[in-house]
Formats: C-alpha cells, structure tokens, sequence
C-alpha cells in the first residue's frame, strides 16, 4: 500500500500571493552560478530592457516553495503535507516548466498547486504523485506552469 | 561560427557547461536560497537514519544548471519549455558536465521551434538527469 493520500487528488490549494524578492532572486541565481547580470544586477536588467532582474528558468519552483512556506504561516497544509509526503522515502522524478512569459524581482504572483493525479510503477515499488503549479501575474496573467513528479520509494 | 537559436540544425550542439564539484556549503546555500528545506541534502543524520550513507545533492540544483545552459545560449525570452527527469542521485563532491544537442527544428503557428536535449553526468560517467528544452528559433 502506498503512503500518499490519495483522495486529495483533484484538490486545488488557495491561491497564495508571493512577492518575487529581489534580494532573495539575486541570492538564488548566484547560488546556482549564475553569472549573466540580468539575474543579478538591477542595473543590468533595466539596461537589457527589464523591469527589474529576471527570475532564471528554475526559479518557479522556488515561487512555488515559498508559496508553501506562506500556507504553513497561515496554519494551512503545504502540498506535501497535504497528500502525505514522507520525507524519508521521498525522491523527485520529473518537473516541467512550460512559459507564457518572464517573472522578475518585484512582482507580485500568484500561486495555485493541483494534485492531478497518483500513479503506481515497478510492479508497486514506487508510488507518484502527479502535482501543477499555475503562476499567475495579474495583468500578464499566467507566467509559468510547473508539473512534477514527486516519488515514493516503498520497501 | 557559433551556432545560435536562429541558425541552430539538427545535430548542433550547444556549449557545455559544467558545475562543481558541489560540496555541502553548496547545497547548505542551495536549501537556504531555493527553500528547498529537505533535510535528506543537507543533514548527515537524517539522511543516516532514512538509510543513506550521505546526504546528496538537490535535484532542482542540478535542473538549474540545464536551465543555464538552455538561457545562456538562447536567452530567456526564447524559453517555451524545459522539462528533466531525475535519473539518478548526484553524491556530494561530483562535478556535473550538462550538454545540449538540437535534436528537432520544425515551424508551427509560422514560428521556429527548436527541440534540444539535455544531459547531466557526474565524473563516473553516471547520467543523473535528462531533460528536454523547447526554444523559440525564430529570427
């Protein structure tokens, strides 16, 4: 049997409002080593034409965390908590992003997760959980859209 | 000449890009800046007690480093798509050497959409993810 809660599946969280802040963006693009200045330098950014520093191709994963970290602050389950992730077990099989257009430092999105669905495969020694994670800009509307694949590995 | 997302064919490759090696500050960081808490990556004994002998690196860590490669090239705004699958865990202390090759290049709705696929390996030759990035290719 698995350990994921499988009756969650077709839940859609509250939406959670994330602020893109730009020193933690910047923190993040360095960390991964970026060096290209539009993730780094605000001054940069406007010179090539942006707003403000550009969120690199990853980063909607990291809005997506932070939208958790938001959820727990309001006493609401984060994702995992609510399909019952077991940490120890837990392994990250696939993540997709598909973009409609760029996040930047400053803006403001909104962030929705769908449990979509649960699969089994090796003959049952793995369970996944299939998750979305719609970004949404109020007037650029939908940004990024995240799939993932999070994995149980069961005995 | 180099090749670009507007001249790019089929069989092109991208250049290389390689990270590391990634030591435990660097996934110490990477958990700090990504919120990615889990402490599987970044706490000797609770990766000990879920049955590991080390603690190993994020995956999204690794995918970061594809999306670099992908957006160093082609830049962001190309960016349609970029999709991984985590093959295999990357141990603390490996270097990873992520390559790119144009492996489909067809118009759709009058624009150019290139298809390239991605790779990271480790040291030992162990591939840990495989990925896919879609990019715009069109002048």
């Amino acid at each position: 049997m698995g350990i994921f809660n499988r009756s969650t599946k077709g839940h859609v969280t509250p939406p959670i409002e994330v602020t893109l802040e730009r020193g933690a963006l910047a923190f993040f693009s360095e960390t991964i080593g970026e060096t290209d200045p539009v993730y780094l330098d605000p001054e940069a950014a406007q010179t090539a034409g942006h707003p403000d520093i550009l969120a690199p191709a990853t980063y909607a994963v990291v809005v997506g965390t932070f939208a958790d970290q938001i959820a727990r602050r309001k006493g609401q389950p984060d994702i995992l908590e609510l399909i019952n992730g077991d940490l120890r077990v837990l392994l990250h099989g696939t993540e997709t992003y598909t973009y409609h257009g760029p996040m930047f430092a400053s803006d403001v999105v909104t962030v929705e997760n769908e449990v979509t669905d649960f699969t089994d495969a090796k003959s049952g020694k793995l369970e996944i959980a299939h998750i979305t994670t719609r970004i949404t800009h109020p007037t650029r509307g939908l940004l990024v859209e995240a799939t993932r694949g999070i994995i149980h590995r069961l005995g | 000449m180099s090749v670009t997302p507007t001249t790019a064919q089929i069989g092109d490759t991208l250049p290389e890009l390689t990270f590391g090696p990634i030591s435990r500050t660097t996934l110490a960081l990477y958990a700090g800046a990504s919120g990615d808490h889990n402490p599987i990556h970044i706490d000797l004994d609770f990766a000990k007690d879920a049955g590991m002998e080390d603690v190993f690196a994020h995956g999204m860590l690794s995918m970061a480093q594809l999306g670099r490669l992908a957006t160093n090239w082609a830049g962001q705004d190309r960016m349609r798509a970029l999709s991984t699958r985590f093959t295999a865990i990357t141990p603390v202390g490996a270097t990873l050497t992520c390559t790119g090759t144009v492996v489909d290049r067809h118009e759709e709705h009058g624009r150019v959409l290139l298809t390239i696929k991605l790779a990271a390996h480790i040291d030992d030759g162990t591939q840990t993810l495989r990925g896919e990035a879609k990019i715009c290719g069109t002048p």
